[in-house]
């Protein structure tokens, strides 16, 4: 035994970037969060070499829980090439040595902007959300010291307002990402700008999901197995996206989340969101086989939590006017 | 080529850093020197918003990001978020700091004289065009020197407007002595409003000189409450003063640039005392952050000039993040909100293609009312 190899070896940055203080803060924030389902949880957020508003809250948390061992994949708006998530990737590499894969079924951290992917997540995963508005009563208090006092006495009626204005004048919900979900039955949350087609893979889910707001200083969490629901009237059932008629361009797939794409001619293409999924599905199609996990929706566009989503007719959705 | 979806996306990314480099003169040992030595100012704003003081490194940061200052902001306070917190600075009385510069506005002359001290503020504004002319020969003219060199150390203006009863007496460090740990520290605590004073002073210090003097100003101009009269301005160095670990003796490691502002404005109530200080000297930022201390403590003014408002949105590295972050992809975003829009225009006009436009000009209105932002 040498005294060189007693010492911290020098280096310019600690293990995962964040100074040994600051991970075990956010560790503990995480707990609590975890403890308190949908409770926003402020923590000292740390300035990191990447521009705030690009990822920052999610990359502390990947940043604090993220050893040699874990296997990493970080999408953008479902796909894994997206620069951005290239960026953070190469990153989170960098600072952790971790693996990095596109295969959601391999990753045992996922960092997200904005999208579920399309396969199920399993038990021990851990699905990292990048979320710029932490506040689901932002559009009605944009005052914080009063969100948080509306938050304690669980004081919702404001929100449940907004959407009945929504449907008085619109004949609908008209929020269209970040669609806001009510937590264990105590706290109103917001999922982050995640499509309302992922909202319900929040519900009763296998895999922990962690929110965290980098440049709002806030983290929160919904732990396996716990109740999620999107705000909604009885009688008016909150929808997903209508993509029934998308056909997916490379894959001929139908009934999972699709992007538009506009086309030259005035009409529109579409394509899968979720890029390794799509990857996926077009080895398959050319005869390479690879593992394909079950997905949140079915062939027929059923969720996988029979009931969970009740979907109005069109017929019924035409108010009376 | 597309910036998203496209296979390479990686190698796209390094290249485009590569040509932002190429596009700018090298990053060198001299191009910082010269930097520090000719942008003082400009040096000194940045160690301020970055709260991190060494003229070094904010000039490599301001060269290495060619002059892109958030950027050099960004540089800056994420190398500083990575140091560790080796000691705490003893508590540094204004009344003890090397002034070069100290007026007051407030009264014709002050206890200890009005110190004029190196500034911009009386030269007439004339582009010095002989600079580039090829024969010129630059004009070392220095400052006269004063036959007897200025006092080292002044009382503070506010201290004789307490003395009159005109301000509160305050708290001094007998009563309460001050120990560093004890601070609260904005870098280490995540910011609620309402804050501790120890927060929004060190939120200001480190706040957007531009978006400081723009809400500072807002308040001036009779949005808010406040006529700030600058009761003493000072532009001074100040040793600091660490204990040292092993033996406890106080010593320096070194002198740094700063400046305070205390600004004072009556009401129905008295005199009402606003006070901002930072690393550097920035004079302009600080007169608006002391009058918006003022006017963060005024309880029904403006909402723009409430502490929530003004702490959360002069921040600028999360503003300029958050502002620069809308250039990233947000088609899933976009894609949710045209769902519900096609919805609604098929619900109250039909699938009439014909009447397209005159559709979403009626749809319009509808829209710009609903408050409820799709927002990202």
């Amino acid at each position: 035994m040498t005294l060189h190899n007693l010492v911290h070896q020098k280096s310019g940055y600690s293990y995962g970037f964040l100074d040994p203080f600051a991970k075990r803060e956010l560790r503990r924030r995480m707990l609590k969060g975890i403890a308190i389902p949908g409770c926003q949880i402020p923590y000292a957020s740390r300035e990191l070499p990447i521009a705030r508003g690009w990822g920052t809250g999610g990359l502390q948390v990947t940043l604090s829980l993220a050893g040699p061992n874990d296997i990493i994949k970080v999408i953008d708006q479902g796909a894994d090439d997206s620069v951005n998530a290239a960026n953070l990737r190469r990153f989170i590499k960098r600072m952790t040595g971790a693996a990095t894969t596109t295969d959601t079924t391999q990753a045992t951290l996922l960092q997200s902007r904005h999208r579920f992917p399309e396969e199920r997540l399993h038990e021990g995963q851990a699905l990292i959300l990048q979320v710029p508005d932490p506040e689901p009563l932002r559009a009605v208090e944009s005052d914080m010291a009063k969100s948080r006092i509306l938050h304690a006495d669980a004081d919702y009626g404001q929100m449940w307002l907004v959407l009945y204005e929504q449907l008085v004048q619109f004949g609908r919900y008209m929020q269209g990402a970040s669609y806001p979900v009510m937590v264990h039955d105590r706290y109103i949350m917001s999922p982050s700008p995640i499509p309302r087609w992922d909202t319900p893979m929040l519900h009763q889910s296998a895999h922990l999901t962690l929110l965290s707001a980098g440049r709002e200083k806030r983290l929160y969490a919904v732990p396996p197995y716990t109740n999620v629901f999107p705000l909604e009237f009885s009688d008016m059932p909150f929808e997903v996206e209508d993509q029934r008629t998308w056909v997916s361009h490379s894959t001929g797939v139908r009934n999972k989340f699709m992007t538009e794409i506009p086309q030259d001619d005035g009409a529109s293409s579409y394509e899968l969101s979720d890029t390794s999924y799509l990857e996926k599905i077009v080895n398959q199609q050319h005869g390479h086989p690879n593992t394909i996990a079950p997905t949140y929706y079915d062939e027929d566009g059923q969720f996988y939590h029979a009931g969970y989503l009740k979907r109005r007719d069109d017929a019924e959705s035409t108010p009376d006017q | 080529m597309a910036y998203v979806a496209t296979k390479g996306g990686e190698e796209a990314i390094q290249e485009s850093e590569r040509l932002y480099h190429q596009l700018k003169g090298d990053v060198t040992r001299e191009a910082v020197d010269i930097i520090i030595e000719t942008m003082p100012y400009l040096v000194d704003r940045v160690m301020g918003e970055a709260s991190l003081y060494s003229e070094e490194l904010a000039a490599l940061a301001i060269a290495q990001s060619g002059g892109e200052l958030y950027e050099a902001i960004l540089l800056l306070r994420a190398y500083r978020s990575t140091q560790p917190r080796l000691a705490y600075a003893q508590p540094l009385k204004l009344e003890d700091t090397l002034i070069v510069r100290r007026i007051s506005a407030s009264f014709k002359d002050i206890p200890g004289g009005q110190i004029l001290g190196p500034s911009l503020d009386y030269s007439h504004r004339l582009l010095n065009l002989a600079v580039l002319e090829d024969d010129y020969e630059p004009d070392f003219n220095e400052a006269k020197r004063a036959e007897t060199p200025a006092a080292r150390n002044y009382p503070m203006v506010a201290d004789w407007l307490r003395q009159q009863g005109m301000l509160p007496t305050v708290t001094t460090e007998a009563d309460m002595p001050i120990e560093g740990a004890d601070i609260p520290d904005v870098t280490r605590d995540a910011l609620a409003v309402p804050a501790p004073r120890a927060h929004r002073l060190q939120s200001l210090a480190r706040a957007d000189t531009g978006g400081v003097l723009a809400l500072g100003y807002a308040s001036m101009r009779g949005y808010g409450f406040v006529h700030p009269t600058v009761n003493e301005l000072r532009l001074s160095y100040a040793d600091v003063k660490v204990k040292h670990p092993v033996t406890g003796a106080l010593f320096s490691p070194g002198r740094v640039r700063t400046s305070q502002a205390e600004v004072v404005t009556n009401d129905k109530t008295g005199y009402k005392i606003g006070f901002a200080a930072t690393f550097g000297w920035n004079e302009v930022k600080l007169i608006a952050a002391a009058t918006l201390d003022i006017e963060m403590s005024n309880v029904g003014g403006h909402e723009a000039l409430s502490e929530d408002f003004v702490l959360y949105h002069t921040e600028p590295l999360e503003s300029s993040g958050f502002c620069i972050h809308f250039k990233l992809p947000h088609y899933v975003t976009f894609g949710s909100s045209t769902d519900n829009v096609r919805k609604v225009i098929s619900t109250f006009y039909g699938d009439d293609a014909a009447g397209k436009e005159s559709i979403i000009e009626a749809t319009a209105t509808p829209m710009d009312d609903l408050k409820e932002a799709t927002t990202t």
